[in-house]
């Protein structure tokens, strides 16, 4: 009997859409053989399975054990080029998934991997910053740095040792681009790591990543041993060695102080800057802490020049951003996009609309220290600036959307609520402030709350505002100031007079 | 879903041991305890301080500062129910009602047969795929509050 071949995502969303139960029911089957790839993000069609045909791949969506035959006689497939959520994206650095194994280090190269290391190899490291300047490239974990700022700074502090970590903690509910390309692509995270350490002059690099990820600290320490035995960590005689470290349930140690003192294995609490990591970081020595999908947009940097990536976006953006829908939308998925498209357009186009029997109410950009949009507001840009003027944040591009049945005061309850569980105590307006908001709200919810209890809310929101030590206090009042902004209605519902 | 062999405190905490120039590293011995033991009973800060040159103060000061760290004994099998925002969205609450509802116990605790514990967890990363319940390491998405039952029943 023929067997064909047929491509099935293997990443932790994939299984949990039933791609491991669709594998297992179709393990005895001589008809087929699959090959268990990364996804390609398009998680609403999940479990997809592919095939090749002469035009490119086919595609079978949302697939059930038997669907099998329609697949091997290759009935009802629809060409991978035109499903429209693919189609309309700029895949750079997601350029792999859905294609590739992704702990096939061969397959990686063949498919342009490790240019980017190549090119660095044949700059020195002033010239690879100088490419990272050119590029315009800001972290992509949250508060949006210039990265060659940083590695400079690293890089021209002198020290016997320095230190590269990948800051995996990915705490924004509501977002997994990093788990995805440690799962996914995890020599795309190496050799972007890999890059740094040549810049700054690192021996030893760490990945920090959080405890609710076990397939993706699998995933790369897999990935470190295959790369360490093909030589590949110490290129040119130049040495360098990687390790995965654990997190074990902490908001705050995604903070880059914090996750380096939750590395050195103490209570990760937040530590005030200067000195910066970039100075004095891990055990003292210059560290670069960047996220996973900062790390991993390097290597196309310095495969194709930092003026290619500066060519993509805005003014002050560049580049592509990784989108991550969910909530109650009807296609959540990873989204790559140039920078600048209108929040509307991303939940229009690749959102689709919303989840069947549901409708709109509000949108959450950028974690649970983002701000809520609703939908009057929905015309601003998905970039940089445009969000700081709003007093919002991009975050790591998550996108929440809320639909009608969402009790506002119970959401704001909630974030209050976790900044309370996840304070780490250092600053009074924070530790504090974070469990009185909690209280009022919940009076609120009691109704009980009085006429003032909006504008303590709104007092104590500007107060953690100004005072606290870092962005968990500092943004922790927005989520909760816009609600009240968007939803008046709602919270003085709970108020006695 | 098998009984691994799992270590001993003593024979866990023999990796952990710092050899210089290593540090020795509170929060990754923490971890190792609690991948031997299931969780890691307050009973064993002296000895993890001792093997670690450290107090007993910062040993006991990591241990309740982390929230995946435990100081009971797990159930048999761990449910972890995803209350982060996507699954919030999604009404994960109500499959979150829906599990101590069946399996009769509070957030937190451990069924009396000592079969599961059922705790919140922040987001897995799986909100594409929301809402979502972990069990053991087993991720499950797209979760009603009626395929309870029969999510669970494999978990013996
Ligand atoms: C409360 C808090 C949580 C954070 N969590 C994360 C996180 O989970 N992942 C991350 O990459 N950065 C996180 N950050 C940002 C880091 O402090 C740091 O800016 C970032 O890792 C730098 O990497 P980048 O330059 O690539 O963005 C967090 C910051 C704060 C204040
Ligand atoms: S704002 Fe909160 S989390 Fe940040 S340092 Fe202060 S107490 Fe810690
Ligand atoms: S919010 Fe539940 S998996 Fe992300």
């Amino acid at each position: 009997m023929k067997t064909t071949r047929c491509y099935l995502a293997n990443d932790t969303s994939s299984r949990a859409a039933g791609a491991g139960r669709l594998a297992d029911a179709w393990s005895d089957r001589p008809e087929i053989q699959l090959i268990r790839t990364s996804s390609r993000g398009a998680f609403f069609l999940e479990p997809m399975v592919e095939r090749d045909t002469p035009n490119g791949r086919e595609a079978w969506f949302n697939v059930a054990p038997n669907d099998l035959p329609r697949i091997v006689g290759g009935v009802g497939g629809t060409p991978v080029a035109e499903i429209p959520f693919l189609q309309q994206q700029t895949r750079f650095t997601f350029a792999n998934f859905g294609i590739t194994e992704p702990l096939a280090l061969d397959e990686y190269q063949t498919r342009g991997g490790l240019k980017g290391l190549a090119a660095a190899q044949s700059l020195s490291p002033e010239g690879i910053v100088e490419a990272l300047r050119i590029s315009r490239l800001r972290g992509r974990g949250g508060a949006a740095f210039p990265v060659w700022k940083k590695w400079q700074v690293a890089q021209q502090t002198g020290s016997e040792q320095k230190y590269v970590v990948a800051n995996a903690d990915e705490g924004d509910a509501g977002t997994y681009c990093d788990r995805m390309i440690m799962e996914g692509d995890p020599f795309r995270l190496i050799e972007g790591m890999m890059i740094c350490a040549r810049a700054i002059g690192a021996t030893h690099g760490y990945l920090y990543c959080r405890y609710e990820y076990p397939a993706a600290a699998r995933a790369m320490k897999f990935s470190i041993q295959k790369a360490r035995e093909a030589d590949l960590l110490d290129c040119d005689d130049y040495p360098f060695d990687l390790e995965v470290v654990t997190g074990a349930g902490s908001y705050v140690c995604g903070e880059e102080t914090a996750l380096l003192e939750s590395l050195e294995g103490r209570r990760g609490v937040v530590l005030a800057k200067p000195p910066y990591p970039a100075e004095s970081g891990l055990y003292g020595n210059p560290t670069i802490v960047s996220n996973v999908l900062t790390f991993a947009t390097i290597p196309n940097i310095l495969a194709n020049g930092g003026a290619w990536h500066a060519s993509i976006g805005t003014e002050g953006s560049r580049g592509t951003m990784a989108l991550q829908i969910g909530g109650r939308v009807k296609q959540p998925g990873l989204v790559e996009v140039p920078f600048g498209l209108t929040l509307h357009d991303v939940l229009d186009r690749f959102g689709g609309g919303m989840a069947p029997g549901s409708r709109f109410k509000a949108v959450q950009v950028g974690g649970p220290l983002g701000s809520l949009f609703p939908e009057s507001q929905l015309d601003i840009p998905i970039c940089y600036d445009a969000f700081a003027e709003a007093g919002a944040i991009l975050g790591h591009g998550g996108i929440v959307v809320y639909d009608d049945e969402t009790n506002m005061v119970e959401l704001a309850r909630h974030f209050m609520a976790f900044t309370a569980d996840e304070s780490c105590g250092k600053c009074t307006p924070c530790r504090i402030g974070s469990v009185r908001g909690r209280e009022i709200l919940e009076r609120i919810q009691a109704g009980e709350g009085t006429a003032e209890s909006l504008d303590l809310l709104k007092d104590l929101g500007e107060t953690m505002k100004a005072t606290s030590l870092c962005a968990l206090g500092g943004r922790a009042p927005y989520p909760v100031l816009t609600a009240i902004e968007h939803f008046p209605e709602e919270f003085k519902k709970g108020l006695t007079h | 879903m098998t009984t691994r062999h799992r270590p001993g405190l003593a024979e866990a905490l023999e990796y952990c041991r710092p050899v210089p120039p290593v540090k020795s590293n509170i929060l990754k011995t923490l971890l190792a305890v609690q991948s031997a033991l299931g969780h890691v009973p307050t009973s064993a800060i002296p000895q993890i301080a001792q093997v670690l040159g450290v107090t007993d103060a910062q040993v006991a000061g990591v241990l309740s500062y982390y929230s995946d760290l435990r100081t009971q004994s797990p159930g048999r099998h761990l449910i972890r129910v995803c209350m982060g925002e996507s699954c919030t969205a999604n009404h994960g609450g109500r499959v979150l009602r829906a599990i101590q509802d069946h399996v009769r116990v509070a957030v937190g605790g451990r069924t009396l047969e000592g079969r599961f514990t059922v705790e919140k967890m922040s987001c897995a990363g799986n909100c594409a795929v929301s809402p979502t319940v972990m069990i053991d390491e087993d991720l499950c998405g797209r979760v009603t509050p009626s395929e309870v039952p029969s999510l669970l029943e494999p978990y013996t």
